[in-house]
């Protein structure tokens, strides 16, 4: 049982690295964004590149990974995200999920379609009182509670923090104020494609790497989004976690069923608490 | 406080349409404000008082027409660039940024206008003391009157030259509605220009240099004698 909480917190980690950018995109700026999925797998897949040219040395690769992802990101914003706010969320839709199709496309033309095997980079397990776990997942989740408690004091102490906080709930106050919202918002743009790349370098390790990989954990982050409430990043935070475990008790019980109980959570809640759009 | 004692044209808006999706709801809206002066937008629900401060604060775009500030076209300019040409738009819902403290909202005024926090604290608190003291409270638990005074208040930061006020004094207790007017009456003292709309008739004719009527998206009478001002009943019957 224990091993099946550490497997929850550790999918919970990874849904919370990848769901916060969404989750901010849909509340500052009304925008679902498919394109998501896109700088989650092109991290990894760097990774994949990088992870040859630095045998060994995964922290070098898997930071060089995520960086490599921010001027990408900085692109899709520009050129195609800024286009979309205001504009109806089926069109943001339809919009996102073109550039998704056309990065997983990009992506097998580069890489090719045949899955890379990664192992886990610390390949180390820790044993207390009787148990066996791989540390590599107990620093998975030590990340995720120190981005956890970083983006809180981001959110509470900076400026930009303060400005995304005040736009989530009332984006034209803010620019009312002289504040040029887009501006900002590209910044935490930015910021959330980092956080889902580098969601997406750590899952790559303990999970299969290939083209398809981005979309189907979307969904799980869009259902994580749900239940933790659009643009409430603490809710994102609890809901991840949540939901992460529930996928892994399930599994337990009921491999194939982990998914759909996920889903079978969010019907739940929506049902109780609408979204309201 | 303020400045802009002279006489000229600040705003000048010259028959404009607005509309949302196919409705329209502004139909050949024209009108001015001087330098210094505080006019009233009076009429009732639904006549277009909210989308005309909108579109003057930059939030809409109207379909005809244009809209000249401080001399210039504001056509292609978006409501930030207008708040940092001094236009500061407080809207209708009584919406402070709830989550952030009281400190916080007036925080993000002074970094968009550049200006230091002190200044921008006792510009807020000037015209309301008792707001010291709630420095560090959440916005969102502040009661409907306070904070309509911190969304007044932190409008002055940066001492913008034309404030847009939508309903100050809407849902508030009597003795609220008489601190409200204190605090207008004291901007009006510093020669603030400003457009307000209000359905209190006791504040208009006590404050009111002009006052513009609106009906069905239309203005349909500009009073600018001070007997038809304070003549109460005859306004009313535009409510
Ligand atoms: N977002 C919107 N979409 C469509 N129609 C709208 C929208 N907002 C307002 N309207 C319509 O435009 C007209 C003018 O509304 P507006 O809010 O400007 O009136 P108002 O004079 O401010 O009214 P109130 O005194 O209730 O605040 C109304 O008929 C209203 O139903
Ligand atoms: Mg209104």
């Amino acid at each position: 049982m224990i091993h099946t909480i550490v497997y929850g917190f550790t999918i919970g980690a990874i849904l919370y690295f990848i769901a916060i950018g969404l989750s901010l995109t849909f509340g500052m700026m009304r925008v679902i964004n498919f394109a998501h999925t896109l700088t989650y797998t092109l991290g990894v897949y760097m990774l994949v590149s990088l992870g040859a040219l630095f045998k060994g040395y995964f922290v070098i690769a898997a930071m060089i990974a995520v960086v490599v992802v921010i001027p990408i990101s900085y692109l899709i914003e520009r050129c195609i995200i800024r286009r979309l706010y205001g504009e109806s969320l089926d069109h943001t839709f339809i919009a996102t999920f073109a550039i998704a199709l056309i990065g997983v496309d990009t992506i097998k033309w580069i890489w090719g379609v045949l899955p890379y095997p990664l192992s886990d980079p610390i390949g180390e397990y820790l044993t207390i009182g009787g148990l066996t776990l791989p540390i590599y997942r107990i620093v998975i989740v030590m990340i995720a509670i120190l981005l956890f408690i970083g983006l809180e004091f981001f959110f509470r102490k900076s400026i930009v923090g303060k400005i995304v906080v005040a736009a989530l709930e009332d984006r034209d106050g803010v620019g009312c104020l002289g504040i040029d919202v887009d501006h900002y918002f590209s910044i935490v743009f930015m910021m959330g494609s980092a956080l889902a790349a580098l969601g997406g370098v750590l899952y790559a390790p303990i999970s299969s790497v290939h083209p398809y990989m981005g979309l189907s954990i979307l969904l799980l982050c869009f259902a994580v989004v749900i239940v933790g409430g659009m643009g409430n990043l603490r809710g994102t935070f609890v809901s991840a976690l949540a939901l992460g475990m529930i996928m892994a008790v399930t599994a337990r019980y009921w491999s194939q069923g982990a998914e759909t109980m996920v889903f079978i959570v969010m019907a739940i809640v929506l049902i109780f608490r609408p979204i309201d759009i | 406080m303020l400045l802009g004692k002279g006489r000229g044209k600040l705003l000048d808006v010259k028959e404009i349409d607005v509309t949302y999706g196919r409705a329209k709801v502004l139909h050949d809206v024209s009108l001015q404000l001087n330098q210094g002066e505080v006019v009233f937008i009076v009429g009732r629900n639904g006549a277009g008082k909210t989308t005309l401060l909108k579109t003057i604060s930059g939030l809409m775009k109207p379909s005809k027409g244009s809209i000249v500030y401080n001399g210039e076209d504001t056509r292609g300019l978006s409501s930030a660039k207008l708040a940092q040409k001094g236009v500061r738009y407080v809207a209708q819902d009584k919406k402070v940024f709830s989550h952030l403290t009281v400190r916080d909202n007036i925080e993000l005024a002074a970094y968009a206008a550049g200006e230091e926090m002190s200044t921008a604290i006792q510009r807020t608190t000037s015209i309301y003391p008792k707001l010291n003291d709630l420095m560090d409270n959440k916005a969102g638990g502040l009661s409907g009157g306070e904070r309509e005074i911190l969304l007044i208040g932190r409008a002055l930061v940066g001492n913008p030259r034309l404030f847009l006020i939508d309903e100050p004094t809407e849902g508030l207790a009597a003795i609220v509605i008489e601190d409200i007017f204190r605090i207008l009456s004291q901007m009006k003292g510093h020669n603030v220009s400003a457009f307000i709309v209000e359905q209190n008739l006791s504040i208009v004719n006590r404050l009111a240099d002009r006052v513009y009527i609106m009906k069905e998206g239309k203005i349909i009478r500009e009073i600018s004698e001070k007997p038809e001002m304070a003549d109460t009943k005859d306004l009313e019957s535009y409510l």
